[in-house]
């Protein structure tokens, strides 16, 4: 997905108002979030992403309806403001990777806020489709964590 | 809700009358003094030679120099207060014990991991506490360090009918019962640092991690482990890399068993408090007691550059506030530190 791309569907959803929008093409997916200051972030899985030479053009965005699109999977929020945690301490290996299955009540991750570690539980059985924050990182309340499928 | 309530002797489990021969070995020797191995063998019918092979290790398990005479016997180079269950029991009193489980322990990995491990079995307000810590954990794997009976490290399991959203601010409220409980069992001068460090003249006296598990809309279950420094030797004081201080400094005549009792008593009243009412009625109390109100701190937030501002107190979630020029931040994962002034 090329940036000017990008760039017309953060316009796209700060000018319409909707709060989310996740578009996927071919092997690429792009998720959008609203944040409440108003500035559009993006997340981008780390997943490898071949680029096509020639993106094949999806439906193009319509302005007039900003009806967010089908999520490919099922979307894991943060339950709460902290720092995202991948392992329960240093050094120790993840909770879960990229294409794992998953059990319904699995620990998906840690969120640390004021020294309280919430650990993150599934909340369906399935793949783990994308992780959508870097380890160590702030998030915020609401915010996409896992897309599961 | 009310807990159910058995009698305070059937709560309270004893693991050290059968405990290791080491453990009975230090039991004897725990008053001070030399003890000869022929009377220790005779008074435990052992061999010496098991006395002196249970002594072996003791210095590299539990970071106590042990004295070894000819002649003389053994002898430690100061008394260690071992936790005694009728003397936490007579502090704790009839209506805290009805409230708990007490399971003590010589020894553990970790208070907090042994009881996540058992999270979906064990009873509301079990509470483990072991004489000495081999793995003890703080935040994100740092390791918590403590010579046998030097410390006090114990966590409680404590069940909340919320999900983790509720628990907002249940590190300080926790905070502020350690310093109730240390209070009550006379212990000056502690103060905390946000969120829930407990230091005295800017060092660490003792810290506090909660793991929560549970359903994001609740009920929840959340594990609080809480360590603090009784009697640091020199030696494990260097180990440490930070500045800390222990209780003993703080109140030379500080009872192991009394400040275990009182805490843990007033900790049970404040997870009922905060279970009703959340953080809002600790928050008065908490800001009272933070060494850094007011003043101008260091914030170094994940990821992020290291900013400069000054503490104005915490928000009713337990989130730090601190003013940066005209805006007041709100932080709810960062860690501070003191800005001198330039001299």
């Amino acid at each position: 997905m090329d940036l000017r791309k990008l760039k017309k569907l953060i316009d796209l959803v700060q000018e319409s108002g909707i709060a989310e929008l996740e578009v996927t093409e071919g092997e690429e997916k792009v998720r959008i979030a609203r944040t409440t200051a108003g500035s559009a972030q993006v997340y981008m899985p780390q997943a490898p992403m071949p680029m096509a030479a020639t993106p094949t053009a999806g439906p193009a965005p319509a302005a007039s309806a900003p009806a967010p699109l089908e999520p490919a999977g099922h979307t894991l929020k943060a339950p709460m403001v902290g720092t995202f945690y991948r392992s329960p301490s240093p050094g120790s290996p993840s909770f879960v990777e990229i294409g794992q299955s998953v059990t319904k009540g699995q620990t998906l991750c840690i969120i640390e806020a004021m020294k309280l570690l919430n650990e993150i539980e599934s909340d369906m059985a399935g793949t783990v489709k994308a992780i959508l924050v870097e380890n160590g990182q702030p998030v915020e309340y609401g915010q996409p964590l896992f897309v599961i499928e | 809700m009310p807990r159910k309530s058995t009698t305070a002797s059937a709560n309270i489990r004893d693991a050290g009358a059968s405990g290791s021969l080491t453990f009975r070995l230090l039991r004897e020797l725990a008053a001070g003094g030399f003890h000869s191995g022929t009377v220790l063998a005779e008074k435990l019918g052992v061999s010496r030679s098991a006395i002196s092979a249970a002594l072996k290790n003791v210095e590299a398990c539990f970071g106590i120099p042990l004295f070894r005479v000819p002649k003389k016997g053994y002898k430690l180079p100061e008394p260690i207060e071992f936790l005694d269950l009728a003397l936490i029991a007579s502090h704790l009193g009839k209506e805290t014990a009805a409230r708990i489980k007490l399971d003590l322990r010589e020894e553990a990995t970790s208070t907090n991991t042994l009881l996540l491990d058992r999270a979906h079995i064990a009873a509301n307000g079990t509470v483990v506490i072991a004489e000495h810590q081999t793995a003890g954990r703080g935040r994100l794997g740092r390791a918590w360090q403590s010579s046998l009976g030097g410390g006090l490290t114990f966590s409680v399991l404590w069940r909340f009918p919320g999900g983790a959203s509720s628990l907002a601010g249940l590190s300080l409220a926790v905070a502020v019962a350690v310093l109730r409980g240390l209070k009550a069992a006379r212990v000056p001068g502690v103060e905390v640092k946000w969120p829930n460090d407990l230091i005295s003249g800017f060092r660490k006296v003792g810290g506090i991690l909660i793991e929560t598990q549970g359903d994001m809309l609740g009920p929840s279950t959340a594990v609080i482990g809480i360590g603090l420094n009784f009697r640091l030797p020199d030696d494990v004081k260097d180990m440490i890399d930070q500045p800390v201080a222990d209780l003993v400094s703080l109140a030379p005549n500080a009872s192991r068993n009394r400040v275990f009792a009182e805490v843990l008593k007033a900790l049970v009243a404040a997870l009922e408090q905060f279970e009703r009412e959340g953080f809002m009625p600790f928050r008065t109390e908490w800001e009272a007691a933070h060494a850094y109100q007011g003043r101008p701190v260091r914030v170094q937030r994940p990821g992020e550059p290291e900013m400069a501002g000054e503490v104005e107190g915490v928000a009713g979630d337990g989130a730090l506030l601190v003013r940066m020029g005209l805006i007041v931040q709100r932080l709810s994962s960062a860690e501070i530190s003191l800005r001198l002034p330039k001299t």
